[in-house]
């Protein structure tokens, strides 16, 4: 069910091609995307500089660990919500992802505008 | 020898008496048997004295003779911080019999003239003889088998942290490379999925294209992995197929001159491949080369191979280039690698393993 204003996510991958497939795949659902990075620090720095409702973040970036971007931007911007991305899947993730302060992980083959948005929606 | 139960020391005496030949001819061989051995033998007597010093403990101690006998042996020989123990040791065991040392291997350190240590292994008798005690010490200089043990160990560890590190490369070629496909075909797939839903046939043919060739793609990806991890074509056909599918895929432009036909033990076929795999690699990284030649044959019961380039030379196995890790994983094989790259004038790499069968 699509919300009545597009929901913003922010894109962080260090695989380009992911970037453009997921991207493409969430707008085809009504979602908006507002910026992308490809490392820790693309991610830091567009979290201070682009208002977004969701940051979607892989696990795997090449200069930190995105559980440690998620704890980051769980400190400086509780509002957002972090979702983390990866092409393993959750049995792998569980305890890293609840340490995290993260909203809660999607494997990229189960990911969708509507996997997404449950897991936004659903209880903080 | 056994002159009766007259004290005094029988002196060879002027020959004729065939008892006394036979007692110089043992002597003599006795006194040739000591100057000949490899190992050091050094004599101590119940107080501690040099009695005897061979040429073997010469040159390894550095003292002549007539220097060490009659010194304090722990003086000579014995380092500074285990003297007290060693002339405890003999004390304790002139008192109460109890031979604690004695005819054991034991690896301590020795002292040379010039006060340098060394490691040694050694072995002390107590020569059965009527009177006060004497004892035997057989040392022998075991510095350079500990070099080589040291070697050995370090050889070994970098083979195995090799092998994790090869294993964690095929994991992130697995998770960079075919999986990020794999995955796009997923989230391409429910696109199309999408647009039919919404009547879109063109989008979706669209998107079934885009589908198509990332599938094509991972497939591709895997056929390079797998044939870097073991190539089928090398199981299958031997090396002269495999290294041509080499010499064919060389950046550097690269000929095959010879190649066996037979068939070997696939260790030593791996170990010829990977090689000659590697050192092309480092032609097309390093050399700056206009041409490189692969020759690969047998002589005298070893397969060896060359890689021989034209370019800038000056390789070493230092530099990065992975020929240190390819040398231990010949050298476990019994096999060898040599580098021939003066500056300037290009390089040649050649490896050998014996092939047995």
């Amino acid at each position: 069910m699509l919300s009545l204003v597009p929901l913003r996510v922010l894109i962080v991958d260090d695989h380009e091609r992911f970037r453009a497939t997921a991207g493409r795949a969430l707008e085809a659902e009504g979602w908006s995307v507002v910026g992308e990075a490809a490392d820790g620090a693309g991610a830091l720095a567009a979290v201070e500089e682009i208002d977004a409702d969701v940051l979607l973040l892989d696990v795997g970036l090449p200069d930190m660990s995105g559980v440690d971007v998620a704890a980051a931007v769980r400190d400086r911007h509780p509002e957002l919500a972090v979702v983390l991305v990866s092409t393993q899947d959750a049995a792998d993730y569980h305890e890293l992802v609840a340490a995290s302060g993260a909203r809660g992980f999607l494997s990229k083959a189960e990911l969708s505008g509507a996997a997404l948005q449950a897991m936004v929606a659903g209880p903080a | 020898m056994h002159h009766g139960a007259d004290a005094a020391p029988a002196a060879p005496g002027d020959g004729g008496d065939p008892a006394e030949l036979g007692w110089r001819a043992a002597q003599a061989r006795h006194r040739a048997m000591l100057e000949a051995a490899l190992d050091c033998i050094v004599t101590m007597d119940h107080q501690g004295r040099v009695v005897e010093f061979n040429p073997a403990a010469e040159a390894t101690f550095g003292y002549r003779s007539e220097e060490a006998v009659g010194r304090e042996m722990a003086e000579l020989i014995v380092p500074p911080d285990l003297r007290e123990r060693h002339r405890a040791g003999l004390a304790r065991y002139l008192a109460d019999g109890h031979p604690r040392m004695l005819d054991q291997r034991i690896e301590v350190e020795a002292m040379r003239r010039d006060g340098s240590m060394m490691p040694v292994e050694l072995t002390i008798t107590r020569i059965e003889v009527p009177g006060p005690a004497i004892f035997t010490a057989y040392i022998r200089d075991i510095t350079e088998r500990h070099r080589a043990e040291t070697e050995l160990r370090a050889s070994r560890a970098r083979v195995v942290e090799a092998g994790y590190e090869a294993r964690r490369r095929i994991e992130r070629d697995l998770h960079d490379g075919a999986q990020q496909q794999l995955v796009a075909v997923t989230m391409t797939l429910r696109m199309v999925r999408t647009r039919i839903e919404q009547g879109n046939a063109a989008g979706a043919l669209e998107m079934l294209e885009e589908a198509s060739g990332d599938l094509s793609d991972a497939i591709s990806e895997l056929r390079e992995l797998a044939r870097g991890i073991h190539p089928a074509v090398l199981t299958e056909g031997g090396l002269e197929p495999a290294l041509r599918g080499l010499v064919q895929r060389s950046a550097v432009p690269a000929l095959l001159t010879d190649a066996p036909q037979e068939r070997f033990a696939p260790t030593a076929e791996a170990a010829i491949y990977y090689a000659v795999a590697e050192a092309l690699t480092n032609v097309a990284r390093h050399a700056r080369a206009q041409s490189v030649e692969v020759e690969v044959a047998v002589t005298d019961g070893r397969l060896w191979a060359e890689v021989r380039d034209d370019g800038v030379g000056g390789a070493s196995e230092g530099s990065g280039t992975g020929l240190r890790g390819l040398s231990d994983r010949l050298a476990v094989l019994d096999g060898g690698l040599t580098v021939d790259s003066p500056p300037g004038a290009g390089t040649k790499v050649r490896v050998e393993v014996p092939c047995g069968s």
